[in-house]
């Protein structure tokens, strides 16, 4: 099968393409640069005036997994609420979930028609991963892939405690992707997580925890230099300790330089971005940290903005979910210990613009957006649910390129907050180049998908055409065609082919022999045996739905 | 991954703990490790065939009998659901084509617990963690083996914990009958602390314990029979625990609105965890209940429904686990998709053999504690397809009718 998109106004920052008009041609789901003289073209798209991208790219969203589900569980009040007018009901049928606990086809249908071909579960726990699969595997139309959260998992700690050496500390790191089939390592409040389980309330970047005696900077340094010589291309995504508390602005400057200047990607930095001036000791560190980002090149962020509505925080990170609790929203919640690997909690929230601190945490997330310099280090993402549903992004997007809408919403924000903010200040309108970067080349390049994310030859053909519209919202929202994999599955802003994806991994060497500890250890403390914390690819690809693409070359 | 090569011991499905140390040379001889085990393992599988109203029938014949079934049906409902992840999926795509209802076996357990986490959510924590760091076993109202047989073996009385020492672990019974306590004691001999009540007065027991943990003044010395001060003193026990640990098994209470003391124990934890740290633990369960609950959250954004046999005109029933339990009565025909060594009291209209994950078919299935999930293997061979085969041909059958 061989399509041409002809007369293509293309924008790949990849190749440095912006709005360059060309014709690009798809063999077999594939991008090639041209056809053999026996070939012929089956199949002709006229994209006269369209803007065509790669497909999106989303970074960090919570798609699929133990909490995710529980957040579903918990909050059966939000399918009734799903009819109301929220922000996102333009994008929703009759039938779907509501956008902050969406069902696996409505998370899969959401994601394709904006334009969006992969998602990324930032927080696979290791002993849960087999759910995050099933529930990813039951995800149509968009490629998956996770991140294994480890540095609260007992045997990480013990090992470190113990002063083990590093390599055995890679070989862990990387029995972990292999066994969770993931393609990135996380850390969640380093230590916090277990620290909470011993009864500690609090765990600073350079506070020893009460039980190993070690330090979340000491974790961060030993899982960022574990992830950089196994030699995967995501580096370490971290969600840094003190979560959401005024003043945390300090632990996330000094975890910056924790990684001794190896990369480090911290994750939903506006939910870390917080200082302690003014009257309510809560105020907006954004110019702080976005300065630190600017300075160190080994530092990327991806923002976690938050827009107003009704939605649910799930995080590994218990310790803090654990005081989140008691501004739930409706009035409930759930705070799990998991396996002596993790955690989890699960916390409803309302965002209100006239809440002093939402309203700032709303600013303080576009100031972080406008004030990061370079688009490549910096990601667009509401950390899916916890700050917006995803289906906000075509609105978020309007807000970072449209500074008359953005002035607009803010001069609806709570007074106090608007004192506090220098939104307005900033006169930045990210272009649609910048944008293109943000959502497809810098995400692709950060996690190490070669194939994805540009439109070179040799890449998969993900792709969404774009008819240009003023409004940018309207143009997010509802591309005019999207191809997953060269097969056209969105027309007009609607589903009209169901295609499954697949769970994106890397499997980097080490040294088997891991196993012999690993196993001595699942035989002395856990409830099940080694062999069954593994997920191979035949166990990805039951039911024929998914398959498992490895990054890594063969080792 | 390669890997260094194990024997694969299975994980067994005849209750919610999943033991994954079932070793395939000693199916036979696991009457002394778990008499769920042991029943489960021994099942015959016998080469029995399709039928249709109790007629022997081609596979064909009895799917198309189905479909025609199924087709006429206003308002069918899935029930028993008694299967894997696998299974519940494939019964997800058949309520999904027939606007089917999807209850389960254990609805009405599960529906309790659901209740309390709708209603107020919940604290809890899983089997290695209690393993590792409990020092305080509270169960209410169950001594836990009756459904799960060897938790005191596999979580309780093991031979190392990290963070605790598991053989000086306190064991407290609050409430229940005809509890088995033997498995309380500690190896070395220490009794467990029974405080026996009668059924009716449980809920009022959880209460004032609930309120004793939160500082609240009683105003009566005794509740229950029990006095306040052994309840005082338990609260204390709770309060000073390094990890408490409080268990319920929502199948295990006779009340209605058993949901109510469910939500005391957990608010319990909730109150405890304010100063100290302590976790819920929901336990039994089976039949696949988690995987297809679960299941069913994530493919339908909602949680599966309660039973109301006689508002449907047709059942769909699946019995892998529990080949033995009766079937519901319905306004109209039922199908069953079920174990080969099904007994009924009456034929159903179509009756078609799966496999059993886990026996004679593979499967992923959920643990009690939700968290872990872990791969069934067929313990024994047998010819029958496996649920997700048969529905996807019922499937086929469905879409061809309609396109006729």
């Amino acid at each position: 099968m061989i399509t041409l998109f002809k007369q293509a106004t293309v924008i790949d920052p990849a190749q440095q393409k912006n709005r360059v008009v060309e014709d690009i041609l798809i063999r077999d789901g594939r991008i090639v640069a041209a056809l053999a003289d026996d070939e012929t073209i089956d199949q002709v798209i006229d994209c006269t005036g369209m803007i065509v991208m790669a497909g999106a790219i989303d970074m960090h969203s919570h798609i699929g997994g133990g909490k995710v589900n529980i957040a579903r569980m918990l909050l059966p009040e939000y399918q009734a609420m799903r009819r109301l007018q929220e922000p996102e009901a333009h994008l929703c049928g009759p039938n779907c979930s509501h956008p902050a606990t969406p069902n696996t086809t409505d998370t899969g249908m959401r994601y394709i028609e904006m334009g969006y071909t992969a998602a990324f579960e930032p927080a696979v726990l290791a002993v849960n991963a087999r759910q995050a699969h099933l529930e990813m595997g039951d995800t149509p139309m968009i490629d998956k892939g996770g991140y294994a959260m480890m540095g609260n998992d007992d045997y990480l700690l013990r090992l470190i405690s113990q002063q083990a050496d590093q390599k055995t500390i890679n070989d862990y790191v990387a029995w972990t992707l292999h066994a969770t089939q993931t393609i990135g390592i996380k850390v969640v409040n380093p230590g916090g997580i277990s620290a909470f389980k011993f009864n500690q309330r609090r765990q600073d970047l350079d506070q020893q925890h009460s039980h190993y005696h070690i330090t979340p900077r000491k974790i961060l340094q030993v899982l960022s230099r574990a992830v950089h010589e196994i030699g995967i291309p995501k580096p370490l995504h971290v969600h840094c300790n003190n979560l959401g508390v005024a003043g945390n602005f300090q632990t996330t400057l000094d975890t910056m330089g924790a990684s001794d200047g190896l990369p480090m990607h911290l994750t939903h930095i506006q939910f870390h971005s917080y200082g302690l001036e003014g009257d309510k000791k809560f105020s907006s560190a954004a110019a702080q940290i976005a300065e630190a980002i600017n300075r160190y090149p080994h530092i990327t962020a991806d923002v976690g903005q938050i827009l107003f509505g009704q939605t649910v925080t799930a995080s590994g990170d218990s310790m803090m979910q654990h005081l989140n609790a008691k501004v739930a929203n409706p009035k409930k919640s759930v705070i799990m210990d998991i396996e002596c690997d993790a955690g989890c909690g699960v916390v409803p929230f309302k965002y209100r613009d006239q809440n002093y601190v939402n309203a700032l945490q709303w600013a303080i997330g576009l100031e972080i957006f406008l004030s990061v310099n370079d688009p490549w280090r910096v990601f667009l993402t509401t950390d899916h649910p916890n700050g917006a549903p995803f289906t906000s992004y075509p609105h978020l997007i309007r807000l970072l390129m449209d500074k008359t809408f953005r002035n607009e919403a803010f001069d609806r924000l709570n007074l106090d907050a608007q004192a506090m903010s220098n939104l307005k200040a900033l006169d930045r309108e990210y272009s649609l180049y910048e944008i293109a970067i943000m959502t497809r080349a810098a995400p692709a390049k950060l996690i190490g998908l070669q194939d994805r994310g540009h439109l070179k030859p040799g890449a998969a053909a993900d792709i969404t055409v774009y008819r240009e519209q003023a409004d940018k919202e309207a143009m997010f929202a509802k591309p005019e065609m999207v191809f997953k994999d060269g097969a056209l599955v969105v027309k007009a802003g609607r589903v009209i082919k169901v295609v499954w994806g697949a769970t994106h991994t890397v499997k980097p060497a080490f040294d088997l022999g891991i196993e012999r500890d690993l196993k001595h250890y699942f035989d002395r403390y856990h409830t099940m045996q080694m062999h069954n914390f593994k997920i191979s690819d035949d166990q990805i690809a039951e039911d024929g739905r998914n398959h498992v693409l490895n990054h890594s070359k063969e080792a | 991954m390669t890997s260094i090569p194990i024997a694969l011991n299975h994980a067994c499905p005849a209750c919610g703990l999943l033991c994954d140390d079932i070793d395939p040379q000693q199916l036979t001889q696991l009457d002394q490790v778990c008499k769920k085990a042991a029943t489960f393992y021994t099942r015959e599988i016998p080469a029995s065939v399709a039928s249709i109203r109790g007629t022997p029938a081609t596979l064909s014949e009895a799917i198309k009998a189905a479909a025609g079934l199924l087709k006429h049906a206003v308002a069918p409902v899935i029930g028993g659901a008694s299967t894997d992840v696998h299974g519940a999926r494939a019964l997800i795509d058949l309520a999904n084509a027939t606007q089917a209802s999807v209850t389960h076996l254990n609805a009405e357990s599960t529906l309790r617990n659901m209740r309390v986490l709708q209603q107020r959510g919940w604290q809890t924590t899983t089997l290695t963690e209690v393993r590792n760091r409990a020092d305080v076993i509270v169960m209410i109202g169950t001594d836990v083996v009756t459904y799960n047989p060897r938790f005191f073996e596999r979580v309780v009385w093991v031979n190392e914990a990290m963070f605790t020492s598991a053989h000086a672990r306190q064991i407290v019974y609050l409430g229940g009958q005809a509890l088995d306590t033997r498995p309380g004691c500690s190896p070395d001999g220490r009794a467990p602390q029974v405080i026996a009540c009668a059924d009716a007065d449980l809920p009022a027991v959880v209460a004032a314990l609930r309120a004793l943990v939160l500082g609240r003044p009683l105003s009566a010395t005794t509740v229950g029979g029990i006095q306040v001060s052994v309840l005082q003193s338990l609260a204390e026990t709770l309060q000073s625990a390094t990890y408490a640990c409080l268990v319920w098994v929502a199948k295990a209470f006779p009340h209605a609105h058993a949901e109510l003391i469910i939500e005391n124990i957990t608010e319990t934890v909730v109150a405890l965890n304010q100063k100290s740290r302590a976790m819920g633990l929901s336990l039994g369960g089976s039949d696949g209940d988690t995987s297809v609950n679960y299941a069913h959250t994530w493919r339908q954004g909602v949680i599966i429904d309660a039973p109301h046999w006689s508002k449907h005109d047709a059942l769909v029933w699946v019995n892998s686990f529990s080949p033995h339990a009766e079937l519901p009565v319905v306004a109209g025909p039922t199908i069953v998709l079920g174990a080969a060594d099904s007994v009924f009291t009456n034929p159903p209209d179509v009756f078609i053999p799966v496999a059993t994950p886990g026996l004679d078919g593979h499967g992923q299935q959920f643990r009690v504690d939700g968290s872990v999930t872990l791969p069934l293997t067929a313990a024994k061979s047998s010819a029958h397809p496996s649920l997700s085969s048969v529905v996807q041909q019922l499937l086929a059958a469905l879409a061809e009718g309609d396109a006729t």
